[in-house]
């Protein structure tokens, strides 16, 4: 080692420093396409534009209108390709910063993202945020039935959810399925579970068994909770399985296990850690999903929420948010703590 | 008994591990396999329990006949044959004696290993596994907080478990600092010898074959280019092997305390020749692989 680097060092002393290689300069070819893109972007932008505020741009002879903003929207694409070839960024960089830059522009002026609203409804508001900031510290004891529903919702929900995910996620990843077919197979199903929210499964699952009306609304809040759980555990662990050391793996195939012995054996306690980090970041989840649910007639501290709004008792309504979020700062101390006992 | 007749390793990228390999393997016997890297020696040995699969030949493991597509006959296969792996392969979170039951599975019905609800033979078994490598008081630790040497005994430990007819060992004792390197593989001839497994182990330090092995096999790009007794595997022969003379990195650091007058050797001409090759051969068996 210190002989190498004395000769590194007396090398330099004597010999010219040598020529330091340039960062390799993008291909112009490819950043023209982009520039390309920028200006069909523009087209698009002009064709949809909804506002009709114009740019004047007098050339003497003759004057010359635009939209106003897609010619700013298109300015600022084009600089910025301008620095990103300057900077001898990748063309897949420029690509990206132009893909940004277009996306924030056509997001923006979809939904006209606008804050001047509030002052002019502030009438409006004004006694409704005074009843919040009073809230009825009374009422917080008279809800504690929904609390322990939805508690057990939350409950019943991550054990299953997380039994579930857990085969699910041995399935989905190639180092623990029984072949890449059922792999793939699985990995899809995930997808499609996972592409439908809580408030979707809470809508569907109360539209198919009935909800708080006819007395099901817990029911129907854990089966959404528990679809919810499975989606989220399920992906999460099988990326968590490919990523084992694949040793131990190697060991137990060697050794003549089978398929579910070498999963539960070699695996498994690879992967306990961060499944029952998972579990527990689940069931912090479902406290918090509990009350957008009951928003759509699912039962627990949710429902006590809509019945108190549907009654404007904002300071009710104040009182169950407060204790929400002491709840829910509780369940994260406590997964805190059992995730640094067990990592 | 191991017979390889004619066998040819094509991995599935094209790439031709094994040619044309014959080799015979006597019942009790401790071989050597020497090669430089990539010499082919991993692939000739994961053959034998079908973790690397074959592509023509055959491949008898006593009176078996090997087929690497029928998964349930690997597993009886491979519950007879136990392997020793460089990187110890244990699952570094769970008890010693739970990394050792590993080696029963095969023998363990599906719904114990579920509940890892052992029977108390099995247990037994591998208390006396753990005995024969002298970690039995280690049974209820952690893996990870045990030392390089005693994780390889553990995994020796559960390759005994399986109660093997033979045992593959890849590198066994590349990761272990040179005094551990020979305590370990003094542990796997005594138990060859003790229990009369064959053992098939793969090393790149020509000085511990010669200390432990019976027989010497020499391979050099996927080919058998030397096979015989440890005194006919002179230096001039290895070198052959190699295509190249012998280097310090091909020899590990003697042992003050080895039995074997050959280790006491290598040791003896290790320190004569120069004092960095102590320093030398350790990062170099580190680095390998
Ligand atoms: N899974 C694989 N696919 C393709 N080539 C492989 C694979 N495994 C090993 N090889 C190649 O086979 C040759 C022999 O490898 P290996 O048996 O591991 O050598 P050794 O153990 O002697 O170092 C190497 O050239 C290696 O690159
Ligand atoms: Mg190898």
């Amino acid at each position: 080692m210190t002989t190498t680097a004395d000769e590194a060092t007396r090398g330099s002393a004597t010999r010219a420093v040598t020529a330091r290689p340039e960062a390799p300069k993008p291909s112009g070819l490819v950043y023209l396409g982009l520039a390309g893109l920028a200006v069909l972007a523009f087209i698009i932008f002009w064709v949809t534009r909804d506002s009709g505020e114009i740019l004047l741009i007098p050339l003497g002879f003759v004057t010359l209108w635009a939209p106003l903003y897609p010619v700013i929207g298109l300015a600022v694409m084009l600089l910025t390709l301008l620095v990103c070839y300057r900077a001898r960024v990748g063309t897949m960089g420029g690509f990206g910063a132009l893909a940004f830059i277009t996306m924030s522009y056509w997001a923006g002026s979809t939904v006209n993202f606008t804050l001047l609203e509030i002052p002019s409804r502030w009438s409006n508001v004004e006694p409704r945020l005074r009843a919040f900031l009073d809230p009825n510290w009374s009422y917080i004891w008279t809800v504690r039935d929904q609390w322990l529903i939805t508690i057990s919702m939350a409950v019943v929900a991550t054990l299953i959810g997380c039994a579930i995910g857990l085969v699910l996620a041995m399935l989905a990843s190639p180092v623990s399925s029984p072949n890449k077919g059922v792999s793939q197979a699985i990995k899809a199903v995930n997808s499609v579970i996972r592409s439908i929210p809580d408030v979707g499964w809470a809508l569907l699952f109360v539209a198919f068994i009935g909800g708080t009306a006819h007395g099901l609304g817990p029911m129907a809040g854990v089966l959404a909770l528990l679809m919810f759980n499975i989606g989220i555990v399920a992906k999460l662990l099988s990326e968590t399985i490919d990523s084992v050391n694949p040793g131990p793996v190697e060991a137990a195939d060697a050794a003549g296990a089978n398929l579910t012995q070498r999963n539960r054996l070699a695996i498994l306690p690879q992967v306990l850690p961060g499944f029952v980090s998972y579990g527990l970041y689940v069931f912090e989840l479902n406290i918090r999903a509990s009350a957008a649910l009951g928003i759509v007639g699912v039962g627990g501290i949710g429902s006590a929420i809509m019945l108190q709004l549907n009654r404007f008792a904002f300071e009710n309504v104040a009182a169950i948010l407060i204790a929400l979020i002491v709840v829910v700062l509780l369940v994260d101390m406590f997964s805190m703590y059992i995730r640094r006992k067990l990592l | 008994m191991i017979t390889f007749e004619n066998i040819d390793v094509v991995y599935p990228n094209g790439f031709k591990g094994l040619s044309n390999v014959n080799l015979q393997i006597d019942k009790g016997e401790f071989v050597a396999i020497v090669g430089l890297s990539g010499a082919g020696k991993s692939t000739l040995i994961r053959t034998v329990n079908g973790l690397v699969p074959f592509t023509s030949g055959t491949l008898k493991v006593g009176d078996e006949v090997v087929d690497p597509r029928s998964k349930a006959k690997l597993r009886r296969l491979r519950s007879r044959v136990g392997m020793i792996f460089q990187s110890f392969n244990l699952v570094t979170r769970v008890s010693v004696l739970n990394n050792v039951l590993v080696g029963r599975s095969a023998e363990t019905p599906t719904w114990r290993s579920l509940l890892g609800w052992y029977r108390a033979e099995d247990k037994e078994l591998a208390f006396k596994s753990l005995e024969r490598v002298g970690i039995v008081d280690k049974a209820y630790m952690r893996a990870s907080s045990l030392s390089g040497g005693q994780q390889q005994r553990v995994a020796i430990a559960r390759v005994l478990a399986q109660d093997p007819e033979v045992i593959l060992a890849d590198e066994p004792v590349a990761s272990l600092d040179p005094p551990t390197a020979h305590k370990v593989m003094r542990d796997l001839r005594r138990i060859q010898q003790e229990l009369g497994i064959t053992t098939i182990v793969n090393m790149h330090h020509l000085d511990l074959a010669r200390s432990y092995a019976d027989r010497i096999i020499g391979m050099r790009a996927g080919e058998v280019v030397f096979d015989g007794p440890v005194e006919e595997a002179t230096d001039a022969v290895i070198e052959e092997v190699y295509q190249r003379s012998l280097t310090a990195e091909d020899i590990v650091a003697g042992d003050a305390a080895a039995e074997s007058s050959a280790a006491g050797d290598a040791a003896a001409r290790d320190s004569a020749t120069e004092g960095a090759v102590t320093e030398r051969s350790v990062p170099a068996a580190k680095a390998q692989d």
